[in-house]
């Protein structure tokens, strides 16, 4: 399919024009910009060093008055200490294990239904579409502290509470992925979907062959955001999940904060540190696909 | 094939006939998006409809979650108008919102506009600098800017000494607390709200710009009239989904918290209320009004953006 190479236009247009801004800027002008940008990015970059170097402080050294940014001697031994540590019977390793189980299958739940989703509300047809799409979409108005208590009872009958399932099930729709794939779809032209149509495609096949394809941007924007939203949950679990086994990693920071002292506070660093490899890989990858991906999905209207 | 066979003769026998009505109203929908719907309706039913019912349904009732609950009439509302402790939270959610949004809109824009002067690799990599904070879950920016905060040793404190300036208690101040986490959340979200407003202002046509600028307009004429209204929809999505995620921001307010009541926002109520207290139906009361602030605020904003572009 040639498609593939067709798509993305206005996006497309608009990266290609980067620099048209730049070109009224004189050189000296695009430096200072330059150097100004760097020293406010020096600032957003400053409490992260605090995080990464204490994580190697020793436990006098991370105390110190006044306080020094770079560890003094180096050690590895808050690390060591976080990985055999345990929390109510359960290893750090163990919540990291549990973070990322629930992580791929939710964004892997996300992104079929949202996928899915976007193609259906946007190309077939059953009754009450509109109004079921209308519906969705207002339902992000409601805050999810509203639902908590009678969603914690659902869970509850459902004997789900303190499971991982518990906190995968409720994730498994996305309203805002939804929101996202339809108005990327209604960008693919329709005479792609009419022509496999005629040539016998069925709905899933046009689905799974041609319009999944097409659209790698959104996915790409909505794999980070899903990925950011599981892996750093924090209120769900903390109603869900009571037994330390089943712990994700910010429930087991939370549950080393409150046993470690000030003293230990590179513990708490180092766990910290560690908790943060995931999604720094996945930045990494994702991150130069996420301004081409919101220019091509049309969040910005 | 059952369906021509009857078709060519014609002759339909009648029972037949509300089946092939059905058959034929069927034939107009796709199989596969009516069984999307119903999986969605299902869920939705499960995860949305019950609970939001349930919710209101709770707030005219009163239950610890152990006895049955007992119907209380509208007595939980009264309560909640005449409770300090819900005009408290509602005034800290509102002052942190309001400066929240408007400081990290705000700078997110200038950054955004910066970048836009930038050739895309340098983009791309100062956007991914100043976009690192939010890829760290809120527990952790909590527990690193409670170390940074600290009133003795703290390093914002060393940096402020430093600089021959008094050192401060920060979250141990009633009045500073609520501003040390409001600083801290711009500095988690800045990059990430910048990249919708990037990702527009790429997109404001050369032509028009280069146009105004031959009209003799300068820097800030040409970003008060071509960009800026071409940027509004962007804008307006910034600022709604701020408001959505201001509103119901927990992590800070409940591992950071200032002395007193004094960061204990309508979020942190309703899950004290709920979780810590029992106090469920009055919590469900509580709850509901967030929900009620929230519609209103962000149907409040909807409303003045779209008057302003659609001029």
């Amino acid at each position: 399919m040639s498609a593939s190479t067709s798509l993305p236009e206005p996006g497309r247009a608009a990266i290609r024009n980067h620099t048209k801004h730049g070109r009224r800027f004189s050189s000296w002008q695009t430096w200072l910009l330059v150097a100004i940008l760097v020293i406010g990015g020096l600032g957003m970059l400053y409490p992260f060093a605090w995080l990464i170097l204490s994580a190697f402080k020793t436990s006098n050294d991370i105390v110190r008055i006044p306080p020094r940014l770079l560890p003094e001697p180096w050690t590895l031994e808050a690390f060591q200490a976080v990985l055999t540590h345990q929390i109510g019977g359960a290893r750090l390793t163990r919540a990291y294990v549990n973070s990322i189980v629930v992580t791929v299958l939710t964004v892997a739940a996300v992104l079929f239904t949202s996928t899915l989703g976007g193609y259906a509300f946007a190309r077939l047809k059953f009754p009450g579409r509109e109004f079921l799409f209308y519906f969705v979409l207002s339902t992000t108005m409601v805050p999810f502290l509203t639902l908590l208590i009678p969603l914690y009872v659902i869970m509850d009958r459902l004997q789900l509470l303190n499971t991982l399932a518990g906190l995968i099930v409720p994730a498994i729709f996305s309203s805002f992925g939804i929101f996202l794939c339809r108005q990327f779809v209604y960008g693919i032209p329709v005479e792609l979907y009419d022509a496999a149509k005629i040539d016998g495609a069925g709905d899933f096949t046009i689905y799974s062959h041609i319009i999944v394809g097409l659209m790698k941007p959104v996915i790409s924007v909505l794999a980070i955001f899903t990925f950011r939203a599981t892996f750093n949950a924090y209120l769900w679990p903390l109603v869900v999940i009571a037994d330390a086994r089943n712990y994700t990693l910010p429930l087991a920071l939370r549950g080393m904060s409150n046993t470690f002292g000030a003293h230990e506070y590179s513990k708490l660093m180092a766990s910290s540190a560690l908790t943060l490899i995931p999604p720094l890989i996945v930045f990494f990858i994702f991150q130069r696909n996420l301004v081409r991906g919101i220019a091509l999905t049309g969040i910005k209207g | 094939m059952a369906d021509t066979a009857h078709a060519t003769d014609g002759c339909v026998t009648l029972y037949r006939l509300p089946a092939r009505l059905a058959r034929s109203w069927l034939s107009r929908y796709s199989w596969l998006g009516m069984g999307y719907a119903f999986a969605l309706t299902v869920f939705y039913l499960l995860m949305f409809v019950v609970p939001f019912g349930t919710a209101i349904w709770l707030s005219f009732h009163n239950w610890d979650y152990i006895q049955t609950p007992v119907f209380v009439g509208a007595r939980n509302f009264a309560k909640l108008v005449d409770d300090p402790g819900f005009w408290g939270a509602l005034w800290v959610t509102v002052r942190f919102s309001v400066v929240e949004i408007i400081v990290a809109i705000s700078l997110a824009l200038l950054l955004a506009l910066a970048l836009s002067h930038l050739r895309p690799v340098l983009q791309y990599i100062l956007l991914a600098v100043y976009n690192l904070p939010v890829i760290m879950p809120g527990v952790v920016s909590v527990f690193l800017w409670r170390w940074l905060y600290r009133p003795n040793g703290g390093a914002i404190n060393t940096i402020l000494e430093s600089l021959g300036l008094p050192s401060q208690p920060f979250l141990h101040s009633g009045d500073q607390a609520l501003w040390s986490i409001t600083a801290m959340v711009v500095w988690i979200f800045l990059g990430n709200s910048s990249i919708v407003l990037l990702a527009a202002i790429n997109e404001v046509p050369d032509s028009l710009l280069e146009a105004a600028q031959l009209d003799g307009a300068n820097a800030w004429q040409r970003f008060r009239s071509v960009t800026m209204p071409l940027i509004q929809p962007a804008l307006a999505y910034q600022v709604v989904t701020s408001i959505i995620g201001t509103m119901q921001l927990f992590e800070p307010f409940q591992l950071m918290p200032g002395p007193g009541h004094s960061t204990r926002t309508l979020s942190l109520y309703t899950y004290q209320l709920g979780f810590e207290v029992l106090n469920l139906g009055y919590g469900a009361a509580v709850s509901i009004a967030m929900f009620i602030v929230l519609l209103s605020a962000t149907l409040f904003e909807l409303q003045r953006r779209r008057k302003s572009w659609e001029y």
